[in-house]
């Protein structure tokens, strides 16, 4: 009895000790690299491919690499991570989590790929199945971690990419008016510039060189170059800001599906 | 007169009291439904979960059948214990602990069925090599993973349910309205690892 009772209190203080593991962190990392599998390269890039699936989609990847599972089962370690993290947007579940612990001298390697409830009928358990054992495993038995994790979040991707083209469509639409705004402002400002510059010189020519002329058609062609820099910038500082708004994991829920893989 | 303002202030006092309890009362109760609510919405996903290992059963049966036709008695098991587990039917407002085990009962004589039918298996390496089989396979490993999700949300909610309507003074409302406490799922051996099933 004692000792179911020791064995108990170790248990509900070992979970109460990785509690806080599954807690939402403030800001989203979407490669978490523990086990340090990739190079600072590597993990940029992935990163990168991430954050503009994410961007593009609202679809969360979330790699994971850890040495140590707590002692949870890499597929219940994956789903905790997913639901506790809340990997993906809360309206769509559409979140993904990878969780990769490497082979050692004493332990199998673990993968997992597990799917938010809103992405289990993209990607079905078999078919998250075939991805571990045709792409990963192979990979990693070869010792390419970067390369099974890249292949495997290629297919996640174009399995993914389509579900939400509405949204996506509506970026395209905004990155396009971004552009035509460009475009408008250099038509517009392009007459401006050389109206002002022809100013110039007919000042130049025919006022003779007087000094206030010379200033202050100076200052004028100077604030409209400013001008049409600084809106040009804002539009940049919004379009990235709109970007960045999103930067927080969505609250998506995690039901267990997807499949693992050893070896 | 000074008789008439003091007894006014007094029975404003108590009308406010009324109200304030009436309203208070009614809140607690609505909470009490919502999380009722969240119990029941919990076993529905319960249910789905069993309800989709079920449905795989008759296309896992029929694939193994092609192969180990000489496995009579593990492929029956298997599709006894599933008639078995389906007819086992839980009133979601009535969660109590002995409906509860009555499912686990059912729902556990089915995993071990299934689990006996796949040591056998392992027996036909043709069968393994299947791509059907291997499917099938995938999607039950998952669906095994799938209903221990679920079982732990469950009891989250369950939890949650038990503790408010056990806790003073929401307990009067729930006594006085006959909400009952919620069974648990049992923590099955090694509850924390998914079940594993070997192939």
């Amino acid at each position: 009895m004692r000792r179911i009772l020791l064995a108990f209190t170790f248990v509900v203080v070992a979970l109460s000790a990785f509690a806080d593991m599954f807690d939402r962190p403030a800001e989203v990392r979407l490669v978490v690299d523990s086990a340090s599998a990739f190079t600072p390269k590597q993990l940029d890039a992935l990163t990168a491919k991430l954050d503009s699936f994410e961007q593009a989609t609202t679809v969360q990847i979330q790699i994971f690499t850890t040495t140590d599972l707590h002692g949870y089962d890499v597929v219940d370690f994956a789903q905790r991570l997913g639901e506790g993290w809340g990997v993906g947007q809360a309206d769509k579940n559409n979140g993904i989590v990878i969780v990769y612990k490497p082979k050692t001298l004493f332990e199998d390697g673990e993968v997992t790929i597990q799917t938010g409830y809103g992405i289990e009928s993209l990607i079905p358990d078999a078919v998250c199945k075939q991805i571990i054992d045709n792409e990963m495993i192979p990979c990693f038995k070869k010792g390419h971690i970067y390369m099974g994790i890249d292949r495997a979040v290629d297919v996640c991707i174009s399995l993914t990419g389509g579900e939400y083209t509405a949204e996506k469509y509506m970026a395209d639409i905004d990155r396009l008016y971004t552009i035509a705004v460009y475009i408008i402002i250099g038509l517009v400002a392009f007459p401006i510039v050389v109206v002002v510059i022809f100013l110039i010189v007919f000042l130049f020519c025919c006022r003779g060189y007087t000094a206030s002329s010379n200033s202050s058609s100076g200052s004028s062609s100077g604030s409209s170059g400013s001008s049409s820099s600084r809106s040009s910038g804002s539009y940049r500082t919004t379009t990235h800001h709109h970007s960045s708004s999103h930067r927080s994991y969505g609250g998506g829920h995690f039901g267990g599906g997807g499949a693992r893989g050893r070896w | 007169m000074k008789k008439k303002g003091c007894l006014i202030a007094v029975v404003a006092v108590v009308l406010i009291g009324i109200f304030s309890i009436v309203v208070w009362y009614i809140k607690t109760g609505n909470k009490i439904v919502r999380l009722d609510e969240g119990v029941a919405e919990s076993w529905a996903q319960v249910e789905n979960v069993y309800q989709r290992r079920a449905d795989l059963i008759p296309n896992l049966v029929a694939t193994v059948k092609g192969y180990a036709e000489h496995e009579k008695t593990a492929l029956t098991d298997v599709v006894e214990a599933r008639a078995k587990a389906s007819s086992v039917n839980v009133n979601p407002e009535k969660l109590d602990s002995r409906s509860l085990q009555q499912f686990e009962e059912a729902q556990g004589n089915l995993s071990s069925a299934l689990s006996r039918l796949l040591v056998v298996v392992e027996r036909y390496p043709d069968l393994k090599a299947n791509q059907n089989f291997s499917e099938l396979q995938a999607q039950l490993e998952g669906t095994e993973n799938r209903i221990s999700v679920e079982r732990r949300k469950f009891n989250e909610v369950a939890r949650e349910y038990n503790t408010y309507i056990r806790q003073f003074p929401a307990s009067i409302v729930a006594n006085s309205r006959g909400f009952e406490k919620k069974a648990y799922f049992e923590a099955q051996a090694g509850s924390e690892k998914a079940p594993e099933v070997q192939f």
